[in-house]
């Protein structure tokens, strides 16, 4: 395996907007979005069908489909500048060989006429690899590594192999051409509990052993506390709270975070504990355009957020945006008036823990 | 079944079995038809079998010798019961013996029908073999560019042409080409000044000739195949692997074909179930066109009241079909990895 | 008595779906002009079966100075072979080929569609029994059957000639059929329906056969099409009796008697009926692309 003394690269998503067009004009299913992904560590992206999460995933390879397409902002990468400006075979290139993308287990991913070794010789070609016997090596070796006969992998079609089997096909297609940065686009939906903690733990392994800065999208929030060193929750198209894991799991400052939290029922204790969240996720459009997005569920709605756009706040690591977490740290400053962008902090946040 | 999770090893044992399957299917079916075919020839009215015995007997022949003549002609015997006679029509049927033709008298049925089998194969083959390579192409054209005017244009062409039966087209070409601009010859197959054979004029003559029945059937058959292809491959285009393909950096050529090998798959089937109509396709055209096929022949034997010979076409019109759909289901599995190996599908 | 308390409910909401539908049906049309004119085209069609043949005498007069004449203000068309009005011809002969088209329809879906459901619905042995035949009907090409089969029946009458080709034709309307039926018992309809103590007839013709109205409807307007050519062609082909004038017989007439391939002469005789095939073949062409569009919102542009 080759570990390469390269660092793992950071990747700065600034004011990310992502559109799409419908009949009724283009409405935005990402908005004004800030994130960093601190290179070496796992973060994960929380949020419910429809939030938005795999848009900004799909944004990071600037691979959004019509009709959708990036709106405004830009995501820089570490080595490979803002991929929002790359194009053509530049754009190309860096899919594969930059950012390295995992598809959901459930969806198939692979050429169903074609063995998995055909499809990676094809991807090698694509990417101008001479040393193909190399790369083929090098995919044996991954798949060996995560618990599979690699050589009898390369031989098989897709619908000879299960999903954990395809998913960690699709692990290492993602990383055979030495990709540093990892999406994975919900890696454990529709797996059995088993075969979920075993790609959990495999991504885990693998991303510290590669040096790799990784992006998990899910629904779950215990994929995320099992395996993310940030989290970063998402609800109608806009980042609500990021933190590191554990302070975020442990103290939520959001109330969509909350509401989450005391969303999933226990093993241990009252199960009367467990209160869903009232009302439905947004769809695309039905996103309020002004004010905050969560209002309609919110148990501490005040009338602000109808018409204000929520300030984001930076808490040590943390980053939050309420309007009711702003008036219990400032309670004088709570005027009516528009909360500029000033307020907004896109400086990188140091995570504390360095993988 | 017991075959899942043996990927690769039972694949052998899924093909035979499927084959062995739709033999068995195909001989039922032939047996069907060949049964239909003689109840309607034993039960036309006026009973040309049981007429043509007793005018031999009047015409002063033994009642066996005139049995035997009758047996000859038919395929089976003018007298006896249902059941001797459907016995002994399978029987002839078994050598291969379809009786004698009345239009070409002193010649076997399958000696008949061969000779005009031939000519239908240009029509039908060149027909579809040409629409097949230009729907196809047009179809993935139809499909990336179905939001454009030439996208909707495509697909209306092909809907229409789909939606037209093929005497209607045969008729407006025949006026166009033969009538109106009088450029390519009204019917036959060459023109009898040309001797038969490997010379330029009865080859060229060929070739004219045979213009007009292959346009024909091509754009008949054409709009099928572009709208066929141009949902296969819209299907294809939704399909995750491709923008999976997309993600991972592959060049667009071989994101192309991806798309076209997947997109063209289910198509050979339609291919192979199409080809059934080699012999029984192109009736219309070789009517209008006075083309001396198995569809012309079939249309003349009825008219011209020789039973045996329109059992024949009829047999062998609807057996190139049955061949041909179990040609399609073998197909399938051969060139679809995931029926091959017995597993999804099984 | 749970179905009793719900159905008022159900009602409503049925009746609901039906104004949406009802006003999506508008949208549809509005947006391409041509599906209004496929709608209309086929309405002309209807008018011309049902009512063109009184506006000619029964027997339709015959100018002997004028064969073959060209197309005039007197004659759009021309004449035929016996000095005819090919015009009246066309519309005379309309009400044959539309009964039969009709009939065939009535026959095809009522045989495709009861055939399909008991099978789907029953599902087990009827099912691969009901399913086998059918591949074999549909395995047995059908022009060359009904051409051996003039030798024993001559089916010219309109209504005979809609039976045999109805008979002949359900096959593909059962399949589908068939597998709707089953994707709707996939998804739990009818476990639902049972679950709510419906009785069996209850859940086919009040829940599965609305469901499958549009697709059923769509079949049958392909089986009109269908009947038409089929039975156009036979007679064009000059295997049957000609008893009642229709589009079939002129073409015969125009091309084997008046050598239409190759003369002008006959050229509108055989050009009638066939733009009257044509125009027929668009109208329904056009609406069963509108209908496809109202009940497969999948198909909709975005």
């Amino acid at each position: 395996m080759s570990v390469t003394d390269k660092r793992a690269p950071g990747v700065r998503i600034s004011d990310l907007s992502v559109v799409y067009r419908t009949q009724a004009g283009e409405l935005p299913a990402v908005r004004g979005v800030d994130l960093e992904l601190v290179p070496g560590t796992i973060t994960g992206v929380v949020g419910e069908s429809g939030s938005g999460k795999s848009t900004l995933a799909l944004s990071l390879l600037n691979a959004v489909q019509p009709p959708g397409r990036i709106s405004s902002g830009s995501v820089e990468i570490d080595g490979l500048g803002d991929v929002v400006s790359l194009t053509g075979d530049n754009l190309r290139k860096a899919r594969g060989r930059h950012v390295g993308y995992v598809f959901q287990a459930a969806q198939n991913s692979l050429n169903p006429l074609k063995t998995v070794g055909k499809q990676l010789l094809d991807l090698g070609r694509s990417h101008d690899v001479d040393d193909l016997p190399g790369l083929v090596k090098e995919a044996r070796s991954l798949l060996d590594r995560m618990g599979m006969d690699g050589a009898r992998v390369l031989d098989s079609h897709q619908h000879e192999l299960s999903g954990g089997m395809r998913q960690r096909v699709g692990i290492m297609l993602a990383l055979v051409l030495n990709a540093h940065i990892v999406v994975l686009d919900e890696p454990t939906t529709a797996l059995d509990m088993i075969t979920q903690a075993t790609i959990l733990r495999i991504i885990r392994e693998v991303h510290e052993e590669r040096g790799l800065t990784t992006l998990v999208i899910t629904h779950d929030l215990g994929v995320v506390a099992e395996i993310a060193d940030r989290l970063a929750v998402m609800y109608g198209g806009r980042l609500v709270e990021q933190g590191p894991t554990r302070e975020v799991l442990g103290a939520p400052k959001h109330p969509y975070t909350r509401g989450l939290l005391q969303a999933i029922p226990r093993l241990v204790g009252d199960i009367d504990e467990a209160r869903a969240l009232p009302g439905r996720p947004p769809t695309l459009g039905t996103i309020p355009p002004d004010g905050c997005v969560f209002r309609e569920r919110c148990a501490v709605r005040m009338d602000v957020c109808e018409t204000g756009e929520p300030p984001v706040l930076t808490i040590g690591p943390r980053i939050v945006a309420c309007h009711a977490e702003a008036g219990e740290r400032e309670p004088e400053s709570e005027p009516a008036e528009e909360p500029e962008k000033e307020t907004v902090t896109t400086g990188p946040v140091r995570g504390e823990e360095q993988a | 079944m017991t075959l899942i999770g043996v990927p690769g090893r039972t694949g052998g044992i899924a093909v035979v079995r499927r084959l062995a399957g739709h033999l068995a299917r195909g001989l039922v079916m032939i047996l069907v038809v060949t049964t239909i075919s003689f109840l309607i020839i034993r039960n036309i009215p006026g009973d040309p079998m049981a007429a043509k015995y007793e005018k031999l007997v009047e015409q002063g022949m033994s009642p066996e010798a005139a049995q035997q003549a009758v047996n000859v002609l038919y395929g089976f015997m003018p007298t006896g019961s249902m059941w001797e006679q459907y016995l002994d029509y399978m029987k002839g049927l078994a050598r291969l013996d379809l009786g004698q033709s009345l239009t070409v008298p002193g010649t076997g049925v399958s000696t008949v029908l061969m000779s005009a089998a031939k000519w239908t194969l240009i029509p039908v083959l060149a027909g579809t073999l040409l629409s097949f390579v230009v729907g196809i192409i047009l179809g993935v054209y139809a499909a990336i560019k179905r939001q454009g005017k030439l996208g909707d244009l495509l697909a209306i062409s092909g809907s229409l042409l789909h939606g037209v039966p093929q005497y209607v087209l045969a008729l407006l070409l025949g006026a166009i080409f033969t009538t109106l601009i009088p450029i390519l010859p009204a019917g036959g197959t060459a023109d009898i000044m040309f001797e038969p054979g490997l010379n330029a004029g009865y080859i060229g003559s060929l070739v004219q000739h045979a213009t007009l029945p292959v346009v024909t059937y091509a754009l008949a058959s054409y709009g099928g195949w572009i709208l066929a292809m141009k949902s296969s491959v819209v299907t294809v285009l939704g399909d995750d692997f491709i923008l999976a393909a997309e993600l991972r950096g592959m060049k667009r050529s071989i994101i192309f074909r991806y798309i076209a090998r997947n997109a063209i798959l289910p198509l050979f089937t339609i291919l192979a179930l199409s080809l059934g109509l080699l012999f029984g396709g192109a009736i219309f055209i070789e009517r209008i066109f006075n083309y001396p096929g198995l569809g012309l022949m079939l249309i003349d034997s009825i008219t011209g009241r020789d039973y045996a010979l329109m059992g024949g076409a009829f047999l062998l019109i609807t057996v190139a079909i049955i061949i041909a759909n179990i040609a399609a289901d073998l197909l399938y599995t051969v060139i679809d990895p995931r029926v091959r190996s017995g597993g999804e599908a099984a | 008595m749970t179905a009793t308390t719900i159905m008022p409910e159900a009602r409503s909401a049925s009746s609901a779906l039906r104004r949406n539908f009802w006003r999506g049906v508008w949208r549809v049309m509005k947006r391409k002009p041509s599906r209004m004119a496929g709608v209309v085209i086929m309405a002309g069609f209807a008018f011309m079966g049902i009512f063109g043949p009184m506006l000619y005498p029964e027997r339709l007069p015959r100018d002997t100075n004028a064969l073959y004449a060209s197309p005039s203000w007197a004659h759009p068309f021309g004449t035929d072979f016996e000095g005819t009005d090919v015009l009246a011809l066309v519309v005379t002969g309309s009400r044959y080929v539309l009964l039969t088209g009709l009939v065939t329809a009535v026959i095809t879906v009522v045989l495709g569609a009861g055939i399909g459901l008991f099978a789907g619905f029953r599902r087990g042995r009827w099912d691969s029994v009901l399913m086998r035949i059918t591949d074999m009907k549909l395995t047995i090409p059908g022009l060359p059957l009904l051409l051996v089969l003039s030798t024993i029946w001559k089916f010219t009458s309109a209504i005979e000639m809609g039976l045999v080709l109805g008979l002949l034709g359900w096959g593909g309307v059962a399949r589908a059929v068939r597998s709707q039926t089953l994707s709707l018992r996939e998804r739990g309809f009818v476990e639902a329906a049972r679950g709510l103590g419906l009785s069996t007839t209850h859940i086919i013709g009040r829940e599965l056969l609305p469901s499958m109205a549009p697709y059923i409807a769509m079949n049958m307007l392909i089986a009109v099409t269908g009947a038409v050519y089929a039975q156009v062609g036979l007679f064009f082909l000059g295997v049957l009796p000609f008893e009642a004038n229709n589009w079939g017989v002129m073409l015969n007439l125009a091309v084997f008697g008046g050598g239409a391939l190759t003369t002008t002469a006959a050229l509108p005789y055989l050009l009638a009926p066939l733009l009257a095939i044509l125009l027929l073949t668009l109208g329904i062409v056009l609406v069963v692309d509108a209908m496809d569009e109202i009940f497969n919102p999948r198909l909709r542009e975005e």
